[in-house]
Formats: C-alpha cells, sequence, structure tokens
C-alpha cells in the first residue's frame, strides 16, 4: 500500500480514536435519559484543561494526569445533571436539548471569563512526540498512547456494560426506565453513573485533543463535541457499539476526505462530516447499529 | 398484608380513584376486575410508588413484622420490601437475555448464592424459560414473556405479587397455563394481588375480589359470590338475565 495513503489510515484511526471515546457519552446518556447533550463536548474541553493544569503548571507524571482527567470529567458530568438536567426530568425532550445548549454556552463563558480565549500551548513531555524511529510512516508515543488508551477505556466500558451489576442495570434502565424501577433500580443512581462514565471519557478525549493538537482554548470543544454527536448517530444514538464504530468511521472518512482529494477542498471537511450524516440517516434512518423505535416499544 | 384505606389518585386535574379500601391477606388471591379506565392499573402503580395518593394509606404488614408505611416511598424501595410488581403488557426487557432479566428481578438481593438457586427453581416452575436462558428476551412469543415477566417478579422474593392484565393478548391455551401458574403460586403460600379484564378467569381462581367502577369500589366480597351476583354477571361476565 501506497506510504501515504497508509499515514492517512492511521491519522483517521487517532482521530477516530478520539471521536469514539467522546461519542460514547452522548450515546449513553442518550439511551438512559433520551437527552441530547450538547455540552458533552465542552466536559472535554475541561478535560483538555485539567491536563493542562496538571501537566504544565504541576509537572504530574501522565498516570496521574489521566487519572485527574478521568475524575474531573466524572465530576463535571455528575455537576451538569444535578445542576441542569435532574430538574428538568419528565419534561419534553426538547427543553433537554435546549437545557443543554445552555449549558454549552454558559461552560464556555465560564471558560473564556476565568481564564480568556487566548489558546494556550498544551506541551507534554518531548519524549511522548518524538517520531518513533524504524517505521516508514510519522508515528509518536502519543499516537499510540492515544490508540491503545482508548481500546483499553472501551474494552473496560464495555466489560462494565456487559458483565456488572451496574451495567445491567443501566441497560435495563435504558430498555424500560419505569420497570426498572419497578425491579429495584434506583433510577436516580443509574442515570448519574451514565453521567460520569459518558463525562470521564469525554475528559480523556479532550486530554487527547489537547495533547495531539498542541493547544487548548475554552471553545475548543465546541466543534469535536458536535462531531461526536454525528459519530453516534451515524452509529445508532443509544448503541454503545455504534457509537464507537460512528467514530472511527467518521474519524477515517474525515481524513481520507482531507488526504485523498485536492488540498483545495480540504476546507470543507466539516461540511463533508455533516454531509455523511444525512447521506447515513436518509439510507439508515436509526444509524448502523440503532434500533428502531418499534423494536423499542 | 397489604391494607389500601381511603385511598384517593389524581393523575393531572382528574381524580383517578375515589377512597379505595381494600386488602390482601397472606396467602390470598385477591382479583381486582373492571372496565377499561375503572382505575386498576393506576391502584397498582400507586401501590408500587410510581403514582402518589393524595389521600388515604398503604401499608404492608409482613406476618409477625412490624407494619410499614409505602406511602411515601420510591419504587425501588418498596420492591426490597417485598411488593413485586408484574407491569401490563409483560414489559421485559427486550434487549437483555431471558437470563438478564430474572437476575435483574433479583437486583436488590444481596445473596448471590440463593439467587442462584432460584433461578434454577424458575427455570424448574417454567422449562421453557431454562430452555431459552440465552436468548433475547424481544424474541420470545407473548406467552413466554408473561412467564418471564413473573418469573423476574419472584426472582425478588416478594411476600406479595402484583399481577396486571396477566391475561393480556394471549392465546386462550396460554391464558389456561399462566391460571395454573398463578393456582399454584397461591398453593406454594405465594400472596397475590390480580387485576384483570378477564373477570371470568379472575373470579375462577381467586378467593376474594373487588369490582371497580369508575374509581370507586363498587361490589366486594367471595368470588364465589360474585361470580352469582347478577349486577356482576352482566357488566363483567357478558350474561344476560334471563340467561343466568
Amino acid at each position: 500500500m501506497d506510504i501515504y495513503i497508509l499515514q492517512q489510515l492511521v491519522n483517521g484511526l487517532i482521530l477516530g480514536s478520539m471521536y469514539a471515546l467522546t461519542a460514547i457519552g452522548f450515546s449513553m446518556i442518550y439511551g438512559i435519559v433520551r437527552l441530547i447533550n450538547f455540552a458533552h463536548g465542552d466536559i472535554a474541553m475541561i478535560g483538555a484543561f485539567v491536563s493542562f493544569a496538571a501537566v504544565s503548571l504541576a509537572g504530574a507524571p501522565l498516570v496521574v494526569v489521566l487519572a485527574s482527567v478521568l475524575v474531573a470529567g466524572a465530576m463535571m458530568g455528575l455537576l451538569v445533571e444535578q445542576v441542569a438536567f435532574r430538574p428538568l426530568r419528565g419534561a419534553p425532550q426538547v427543553n433537554g436539548f435546549i437545557t443543554s445548549l445552555a449549558v454549552s454556552i454558559m461552560i464556555q463563558n465560564l471558560g473564556i471569563l476565568l481564564l480568556t480565549a487566548e489558546p494556550r500551548s498544551l506541551s507534554f513531555p518531548g519524549y511522548l512526540s518524538r517520531r518513533i524511529p524504524g517505521l516508514a510512516i510519522n508515528i509518536d508515543l502519543l499516537d499510540v498512547i492515544i490508540v491503545a488508551l482508548s481500546l483499553v477505556l472501551m474494552a473496560a466500558l464495555m466489560t462494565v456494560v456487559n458483565r456488572t451489576r451496574l451495567g445491567m442495570a443501566m441497560r435495563a434502565t435504558a430498555d424500560n426506565g419505569v420497570v426498572a424501577s419497578l425491579m429495584g433500580i434506583n433510577i436516580n443512581r443509574t442515570i448519574m453513573a451514565a453521567f460520569a462514565i459518558g463525562s470521564a471519557l469525554a475528559g480523556v478525549a479532550g486530554l487527547m485533543f489537547g495533547a495531539r493538537y498542541g493547544q487548548i482554548d475554552p471553545m475548543m470543544g465546541f466543534l469535536p463535541g458536535l462531531k461526536a454527536f454525528v459519530a453516534a448517530v451515524i452509529g445508532g444514538v443509544g448503541s454503545i457499539p455504534g457509537a464507537m464504530l460512528g467514530g472511527y468511521l467518521l474519524g477515517f472518512g474525515e481524513v481520507l476526505f482531507v488526504g485523498l482529494l485536492p488540498p483545495e477542498y480540504a476546507s470543507f471537511r466539516d461540511a463533508f462530516v455533516f454531509g455523511l450524516l444525512i447521506v447515513i440517516l436518509l439510507v439508515m434512518p436509526n444509524g448502523l447499529l440503532g434500533r428502531s423505535a418499534e423494536e423499542r416499544a | 398484608m397489604l391494607d389500601l384505606r381511603g385511598v384517593a389518585v389524581w393523575r393531572g386535574r382528574t381524580q383517578v380513584l375515589h377512597d379505595i379500601d381494600l386488602s390482601v391477606g397472606a396467602g390470598e388471591l385477591v382479583a381486582l376486575i373492571g372496565a377499561n379506565g375503572a382505575g386498576k392499573t393506576t391502584a397498582l402503580w400507586t401501590i408500587s410508588g410510581l403514582l402518589r395518593p393524595r389521600a388515604g394509606s398503604i401499608t404492608l404488614t409482613p406476618p409477625s413484622e412490624a407494619p410499614v408505611d409505602l406511602r411515601r416511598l420510591k419504587p425501588d424501595r418498596i420492591v426490597g420490601l417485598g411488593v413485586a410488581h408484574c407491569p401490563e403488557g409483560r414489559q421485559v426487557f427486550r434487549s437483555l437475555t431471558v437470563r438478564e432479566n430474572l437476575l435483574i428481578g433479583a437486583h436488590r438481593r444481596r445473596d448471590a448464592a440463593a439467587v442462584t438457586a432460584d433461578l434454577d427453581a424458575i427455570f424448574d416452575r417454567f422449562p421453557i424459560l431454562g430452555e431459552r436462558r440465552g436468548l433475547w428476551a424481544g424474541d420470545l412469543s407473548g406467552g413466554e414473556q408473561m412467564m418471564l415477566a413473573i418469573g423476574r417478579a419472584l426472582m425478588s422474593r416478594p411476600r406479595v405479587l402484583l399481577l396486571d392484565e396477566p391475561s393480556l393478548g394471549l392465546a386462550p391455551q396460554m391464558v389456561d397455563a399462566i391460571a395454573d401458574v398463578l393456582v399454584g403460586l397461591v398453593g406454594d403460600g405465594m400472596t397475590v394481588l390480580l387485576v384483570e379484564q378477564n373477570a371470568r378467569l379472575a373470579l375462577d381462581i381467586a378467593g376474594r375480589a373487588y369490582v371497580l367502577e369508575t374509581g370507586r369500589v363498587a361490589v366486594s366480597g367471595l368470588a364465589a359470590d360474585l361470580r352469582e351476583d347478577d349486577a356482576v354477571r352482566r357488566a363483567y361476565l357478558g350474561v344476560g338475565r334471563q340467561a343466568g
């Protein structure tokens, strides 16, 4: 295979990993509370700033950075759920949707107020971004970590969802919340778990976006958040494997679109992403792995 | 075991239940019958904590234990106290396996070994569920889903089993099978409150029954007496005066 294409595929894998991690939280939260949470990408932004504080200010080792991003993401998810979304439980879906837009804008503006809109450079120790020698394509240690860590986190998540009591309670609640409560499942706790886990993964994705592009600012979560939403919808919103699939598909698609077409089309990459969404939804209205409304009933 | 006194329930601006008195003794099968919209399902939802009564009391008194007021508790707590609710339309978790549905029924229990033993007991009682334990519950037939819904409710080791319209939408021989299951459960000492539109079935297997009409208890008494009651026969058993 052409080395250039191989390089593009690797880039797609990296971008797809980050989209997938973000999309999972979207899908989990939608699956359980039927909420489209547009503030999800902003939690990724917070993850990026927490990693900035841990790396650039405190000089913490990578494991500590990762742990603090996971914790901060989970806490933010819980906070947003408690303050913004819990009071709306049972309200029409549109109310939650609009509230999430408001939460998103508030987080971004609070970020600008406290941190200024000035981009900051997020610099990890140099050995992470040194090209791995002996390979024809350009990969550094950070890329390997992003891909591997994403896979590990996704495998851990699938284990929790499919093999634990909590995971079974989450699947039952997503399937039929009222009946789940009749089985003795504490719905509030299950919803909190979905927000905490989904937001922790988004926080890690924010760390990855920041590390890979080297720059962070309070608005950085908006576009990746929107694209992760697209990925979740392409995969079938509510389905966790669907979110993963959608994330990788979108990552590959976006990178190959930019990489294989003449450079003058490169600025249309976002149009491509949303165009892809429209085409897939026209052909498969429930997304690739989503279940139809009738099956759900 | 379970006592409702003066229960009044509103849904939005409409009062659905008026001053309901109802009791279910330990080991009894009590039927709650009535037309569509009479408030039968609302009564079960209120006992389970899905709805809050505006007035009245709901008390659970397990044998030789102190009475518990259920009125302000959430559904998951009420299950923990021993009231299992098998909802209308079966409502199994379609995207979970048969075995997982049963385990969800035991969600609040911490006695893992006993849960496994109870799972085997359910597979003994309903062999078809044992054969299909690995299938998605959504792929079962209606009758199999009904058995799964009952099995799932039993997995919480309830003191009282609330059953909402178990015969709904099932083939006649499956209705008979479900009736046999209920009679068997009561024979084993279970306490059951059965909501049914199929009054004939309910009055055949119940010891006592209540008839709800537009949110009030119109008649109550021994099921055997209600089967002979002219008004009940005309309204719910489809039997005219001449024929009776």
